[in-house]
């Protein structure tokens, strides 16, 4: 037994002190690395592609006629760069910040307002033919396909404030 | 408020209970790589209890379900005052994939209320030492929302965004 | 045994009840069989022709043919062939006769079926909700197709199941549902007499988080690896695989060979953190935390390499339908060959101190044990099962993406406790890191994209076993249209091998329950914080982790 506590104090002091400097001193991170996403309203042209992709639908795109105002509810990015992958015009891009944390939920809602061309053909932008297509759609894209008409879809409804069970409650002031 | 509130309340160390209500782990095994030797954070004192009530900080990973609500609620009454609650990872903070599923409640300021986000699917473990760091006071804050507009010379967006809430079809200056 | 023997085989001995068998895919095979004949015929291919239930589905078909449709999966492993038996259930009558007093590891999953979709399984022993919350509606049932995923219901604690009786004499000490270190919160009730176990109850499902309807009424067919991924941290990529493999070889997409071999290389790394993360873990439940942090030291430079070859520690985010979204080139093979023979190296110096150690084999060996009969009556896989003689395995029992070309050698041990377990996993890492060097020799070039140029078809099915650390995870699709799968049922490792925990801490004394549950690598491992409560006084007494931790260092 005391061969192998031996060989086991070995291993340790072999180790020797590997503990890195952050945060006293910057973190190198690798080239291929995702953190957080960052775009450029220049460039986007308000196709929606990253919308239709991303998982958690963190994208989302309020079509106002000549307006598009894209949300991105960044507390909820999984990071998985679609949104980049599939975006034609480069607009939109992980960065290597990993260091996000923020005690205040407001920095992790990002906005974008275009102001969106018209037709070519009829000088207006794009429209629903009436306006019962329009709010059964509620403006919004970034859904998958055929999905623009289901009931109960985005915005969420909000949830059911929760209520603590009334029992649950009298036993942990009793036990206090 | 809440470095005051630490520096304040926690001039020594932060003793953490941590919980997993309801993750796919991924962060909670970040955490406990907080503890390994290459990161360490037991050098500034900060270790992990095994009883909410000797705990400081609360640091919570994975989506609320409604299952796990009540007990989430009670461990947190639990703890005893002052105390700072750290929601780790994309599911604590928003909620991830399923922030709207019908037995998730959403992150964890549906339930209890919550100091320090700390995003990232999973955040790395230097992610999770400079939200600790932060919520003490000794960094300061790196993120912001970014908000960019793209409008035309001139555009007057709220008299836009007014007119099109009264009729919704609307197409100032056009045919 | 090809499949016409099989099916010979079913013929002659129920010989008026196959209405219609199709063959899918090379060795999956589906036929539809009468209702009232599922125990009989289920009975007979686990028993007489040595098959083992993989997983029950059952899906809502009202949109498409006006009924019910439930499928039994089942897998005959020494002959790597997949047999799925269904029958219609019509919707004015929704009841299914049981096949679990026939094949014990048959239990969860029907009572899965019941509680998500309403079918009731006529002849179950234990008819609880399993998997709702305990405040959910009684009657709702949310896989059905006319509830969309959003819906918020009201809370009503008073459908909580009730709880399991304790047998005359005993205590009741209920472990859960929050333990201080590294776990889903679930809840074991263990029924003690003295400081003996005599029977346990087990409440879980409490990360229910709806993925399953998210996957066949909201996302996408190329978001739904997203999904996957993150049904758990540690076995993101199997997940993720598991879903992508099913759905190509459901409607028959190619996948080049050089995203075969990226996957394969990307599993056995993801299998090697992992391995090495439960060996840390099970030294730190038995309160040795020298074996936590040096081996937890080893393994760092592995999520580091895996950070810089993919762009995330864990999550991957690797696959889409039709291959991988990167390339590994020659210097990530590099770095990847430099890493692993320093992992290598370090690891033998641990294996060596290690298995010499008494103090670890007192407290490992003879505890937990689950006997060969038991692991297969109940369907377990993975380290469990090959720690009890069960020689399983996906790698080799239904090979996918490159293994086929790869050739694994299966490791199993016949000591059937927590020793054996433990020898299995480290001779798997040194198994893994020899797969990965072969990987990197033998991968070819070419393509690392499939070109897919039309719609996915709806209606066929597609099954695909992948071997994740813990065990065979195991994905059914049924594809959809509107760019979505009808129905995608998941089942993880743990979801079997929970099932044999209850005959695995029988007889054992309290000390040694929290190793014994970790010995099966659960996606969560041990509990920490017990709550005692003495049925007779009332008094109420917490352990503490220090309190729990010197009980079981003072237990010899």
């Amino acid at each position: 037994m005391f061969k192998a506590k031996f060989k086991e104090a070995v291993i340790c002091l072999g180790a020797g002190r590997v503990t890195l400097p952050y945060p006293f001193e910057p973190v190198q991170v690798p080239a291929k690395f995702r953190g957080k996403i960052k775009f450029d309203a220049r460039k986007c042209i308000g196709c929606g592609g990253c919308a239709n992709v991303c998982p958690p639908r963190c994208i989302v795109i309020e079509d106002m006629g000549e307006v598009s105002r894209i949300m991105f509810h960044l507390d909820r990015c999984i990071q998985c760069a679609r949104c980049f992958e599939v975006c034609p015009e480069d607009a939109i891009w992980p960065t290597d910040a990993f260091e996000t944390a923020t005690p205040d939920k407001a920095d992790l809602k990002s906005e974008m307002t275009l102001w969106m061309a018209t037709c070519q053909r009829c000088g207006r932008c794009f429209e629903y033919d009436n306006v019962i297509d329009k709010f059964a759609s509620k403006r919004w894209r970034g859904r998958g396909p055929g999905d623009e008409n289901k009931h109960g879809s985005f915005p969420t409804k909000p949830p059911l404030d929760f209520v603590m069970p009334t029992s649950l409650v009298k036993e942990s002031e009793e036990s206090l | 408020m809440i470095s005051d509130l630490c520096k304040k309340m926690f001039p020594k160390s932060l003793w953490l209970y941590h919980t997993n209500c309801g993750s796919c782990n991924g962060c909670d095994i970040e955490v406990i790589d907080v503890l390994t030797p290459y990161y360490d954070v037991e050098r500034f004192g900060m270790k992990l209890v095994g009883s909410p009530r000797h705990a400081d900080a609360l640091v919570v990973a994975g989506p609320v379900s409604r299952q796990v609500a009540p007990a989430l609620r009670r461990l947190y009454e639990a703890t005893p005052n002052p105390k700072v609650v750290i929601a780790v990872g994309a599911c604590s903070v928003g909620g991830n994939i399923w922030f709207d599923t019908y037995n998730v409640l959403g992150g964890v300021d549906t339930v209890i209320p919550v100091s320090m986000y700390i995003p990232g699917c999973p955040p790395r473990p230097e992610a999770i030492v400079y939200g600790a760091a932060l919520a003490l006071g000794l960094v300061p804050k790196k993120v912001a929302a970014q908000k960019e507009e793209h409008l035309p010379e001139g555009f007057d967006l709220e008299a836009y965004l007014k007119g099109w809430e009264e009729t919704p079809i609307v197409y100032p200056g056009r045919i | 045994m090809k499949h016409q023997e099989f099916l010979l085989d079913l013929w002659t001995n129920f010989p008026d009840i196959l209405d219609n068998y199709q063959e899918h895919v090379k060795d999956q095979f589906v036929v539809t069989i009468p209702r009232d004949a599922l125990p009989s015929v289920a009975k007979h291919a686990v028993n007489q022709l040595g098959g083992r239930l993989v997983i029950s589905v059952a899906t809502d078909m009202r949109q498409k043919t006006n009924d019910f449709r439930v499928s039994y999966i089942i897998s005959f492993d020494e002959h790597k062939k997949f047999l799925v038996l269904q029958s219609h259930v019509p919707t004015d009558d929704l009841r299914v006769p049981s096949i679990t007093p026939e094949v014990p590891a048959a239990n969860w999953t029907e009572r899965e079926a019941f509680d998500l979709l309403g079918v009731t399984p006529v002849g179950h022993p234990d008819q609880r909700r399993l998997v709702l919350s305990d405040d959910f509606p009684n009657g709702i049932h949310p896989l059905r197709k006319e509830f969309t995923y959003n819906q918020r219901f009201p809370f009503e604690p008073q459908n909580a199941p009730p709880h399991m009786e304790a047998p005359e004499g005993t205590t009741v000490i209920p472990l859960g549902p929050f333990y201080p270190v590294l776990e889903e919160p679930a809840c074991f009730r263990l029924f003690m007499d003295g400081e003996k176990v005599v029977g346990s109850d087990y409440r879980g499902f409490y990360n229910h988080r709806a993925i399953e309807k998210l996957g066949d009424s909201e996302l996408n067919y190329n978001q739904i690896p997203f999904v996957a991924q993150q049904i758990c941290g540690i076995c993101g990529q199997v997940h993720s695989c598991g879903y992508c493999q099913a759905v190509e070889d459901a409607v028959g997409i190619e996948v080049p060979m050089r995203a075969k071999y990226i996957r394969s290389l990307l599993l056995e790394l993801e299998r090697i953190h992992s391995h090495l993360l439960w060996v840390g873990l099970a030294g730190h439940i038995i309160g040795f935390d020298t074996i936590l942090m040096q081996v937890w030291r080893i393994r760092e430079p592995v999520m580091w390499l895996m950070e810089r070859i993919t762009g995330n520690r864990k999550h991957y985010s690797s696959n889409l339908i039709g291959g991988v979204r990167f390339d590994i080139d020659e210097s990530a093979a590099e770095d990847i060959r430099r890493v692993l023979d320093k992992v290598e190296e370090e690891l033998k110096a641990v294996a060596d101190a290690v298995v010499i150690d008494t103090t670890l084999m007192a407290r490992l060996k003879g505890v937990g044990i689950l006997t060969e009969e038991n692991a297969r009556a109940l369907g377990t896989v993975g380290p469990t099962a090959r720690g009890s003689n069960v020689a399983i395995d996906s790698r080799v029992d239904h090979p996918y993406a490159a293994y086929k070309e790869l050739g694994t050698q299966i490791q199993v041990q016949d000591g059937c406790d927590s020793w054996a377990r433990t020898l299995v996993r480290v001779l798997e890492l040194f198994e893994s890191i020899r797969l990965v060097r072969k990987t990197l020799d033998d991968m070819p070039g070419g393509p690392v994209m499939a070109d897919i140029d039309h719609s996915l078809p709806y209606g066929k099915i597609g099954l695909c076993s992948v071997e994740a650390a813990r065990g065979e995870a195991h994905h059914y699709i049924l594809s959809g249209d509107e760019n979505r799968p009808y129905r995608w049922r998941v089942r993880a490792p743990t979801y079997q091998n929970l099932q044999a925990v209850g005959c695995m801490i029988e007889g054992l004394q309290l000390a040694d329950v929290p190793i014994s549950i970790g010995s099966f690598d659960p996606c969560f491992s041990c509990t920490e914080r017990v709550e005692t409560l003495d049925v007779n006084t009332g008094k109420v007494r917490i352990y503490t982790q220090e309190e729990l931790e010197k009980l079981c260092r003072n237990k010899e």
